[in-house]
């Protein structure tokens, strides 16, 4: 399949800042696909680029095929897109802008419009200017799908929004998902992305840390709690990759490791002094927070580490 | 209806093929009976529809549930039992599990046979 969304080495540079640091990834059709990271991680930046109001510093990205650098007016006609801070003409009714924005799109806009604030209980009648900031957020992501887009672009669309609010807005991401079109989403919120999102691209610093579906994600990593007879005890050689590691020097630590291999566990279960080790499902919280270690406090190696050839 | 946490560490669409399986054990579902279409459930519970949509699949493939022709999938007939067997072994399971902690935690099995003696006896009497 050929991917909706297509980043290959994309960067931007502010000044000396680099926001977005050579950023490649691949957005496939039909799925919910969340950028995750702090503030600050460049996410916000990277969708602004998709969008053509950014201009990359270096490298290239298509969305729908088309070229983010050149072909911006276009893609925003074929995306819907809600941006973080979305601008609204204040002094319009919420009736009027819908109509405004229909005048961009073909017949259906307005009546598809029109059920989605009936489905967000919208005041047509009233100005935006007297909306609250979840108003003003659903009107926002009303105009972003009303055009039914192939492509639904969303900046953080729950931050700051109450919970009734939010629940409505992941209701309506998963419906455009459920209709077989694709959601690109930028979010800190771990727990809405963990629910929502089939693929999942962890972001900090610019850099992309981690790229994959949600499944893999988790499959692919175990968290360890071992629990050692004494404070002497110390670990055999492991050739997992350890991608964080807690409680060092203690009778109870915790690690967690990414593909490591059956006979490694048992490795560790029977060596002298180790007591026990329990095998957990990592979190997607619990990955991010190990993955987005400053590199300082990641995985303290033993130095034999280098005898994994991954 | 059902109770999705999505970082319990059991994969979302085997907590949703779980509850599923067991709301046909207890009768909630009945054979012939529609369950939720995936765009249903997945709005419901706010969760991606393609994890609703392996649930399903996974539960087609245990015979739990069968399509019926251009309006979704039904319970299958024979699923009650299958799924209270089901039932039986996740529950025995989970007082493996239970057991295992309690030996790891130095307790006899005289101690484990008091607490579960005592436990059912308080439910027996909130009964009464």
């Amino acid at each position: 399949m050929t991917p909706l969304v297509k980043l290959d080495g994309l960067s931007k540079q502010y000044g000396r800042t680099t926001a977005v640091d050579q950023l490649s990834l691949e957005v496939p059709p039909g799925v919910v696909f969340a950028l995750l990271g702090e503030n600050g991680a460049g996410k916000s930046t990277t969708l602004r680029m998709l969008m053509g109001l950014e201009q990359p510093t270096r490298g290239k990205a298509t969305v729908l095929g088309l070229d983010c650098a050149t072909q911006g007016a276009e893609i925003r006609r074929r995306c819907g897109y809600l941006p973080e801070l979305p601008v609204l003409y204040d002094w319009m009714k919420v009736s009027e802008i819908g109509w405004f924005t229909a005048g961009f799109y073909d017949d259906q806009f307005l009546p598809r419009f029109h059920q989605l604030a009936a489905a967000f209980e919208l005041p047509l009648d009233k100005k935006i200017s007297a909306l609250s900031k979840g108003g003003r957020a659903k009107v926002a992501l009303s105009l972003a799908m009303a055009h039914e887009p192939q492509l639904l672009i969303l900046d953080e669309p729950t931050s700051g929004l109450d919970t009734l609010v939010r629940r409505q807005f992941l209701e309506s991401m998963v419906d455009v998902a459920a209709t077989g079109r694709t959601v690109l989403l930028s979010s800190h919120q771990i727990g809405e992305v963990e629910r929502v999102a089939d693929y999942i691209a962890v972001l900090h610093a610019g850099k992309l840390l981690a790229c994959d579906t949600l499944e893999n994600l988790k499959s692919q990593h175990e968290r360890w709690v071992i629990t050692f007879a004494s404070h002497e005890a110390s670990l055999p050689e492991l050739t997992a990759r350890i991608i964080s590691h807690e409680g060092q020097g203690g009778r109870r630590q915790q690690m967690l490791v990414q593909r490591p291999g059956p006979e490694e566990l048992w490795r560790l279960r029977d060596h002298p002094g180790v007591l026990e080790v329990e095998v957990h499902t990592p979190s997607l919280e619990e990955l991010f927070v190990a993955l987005i270690k400053p590199a300082g406090q990641i995985a303290d190696r033993p130095a034999h580490d280098r005898t994994g050839s991954r | 209806m059902f109770e999705i946490n999505p970082s319990n560490g059991i994969p979302v669409y085997e907590q949703i093929t779980r509850q599923i399986k067991f709301a046909i054990a207890s009768g909630v579902f009945e054979t012939g009976q529609m369950i939720p279409s995936v765009r249903e459930l997945a709005r419901q519970l706010a969760i991606n529809p393609n994890t609703v949509a392996r649930a399903y699949r996974d539960l087609q493939g245990d015979q739990v549930v069968e399509p019926v022709r251009g309006s979704g999938l039904a319970v299958s007939s024979g699923a009650r039992a299958l799924c209270r067997t089901e039932r039986g072994k996740l529950v025995r399971q989970r007082i493996i599990d239970v057991l295992d902690e309690a030996f790891q935690s130095q307790l006899s099995a005289d101690d484990i046979r008091q607490i579960v003696e005592q436990e059912l006896a308080r439910r027996e009497a909130k009964v009464k």
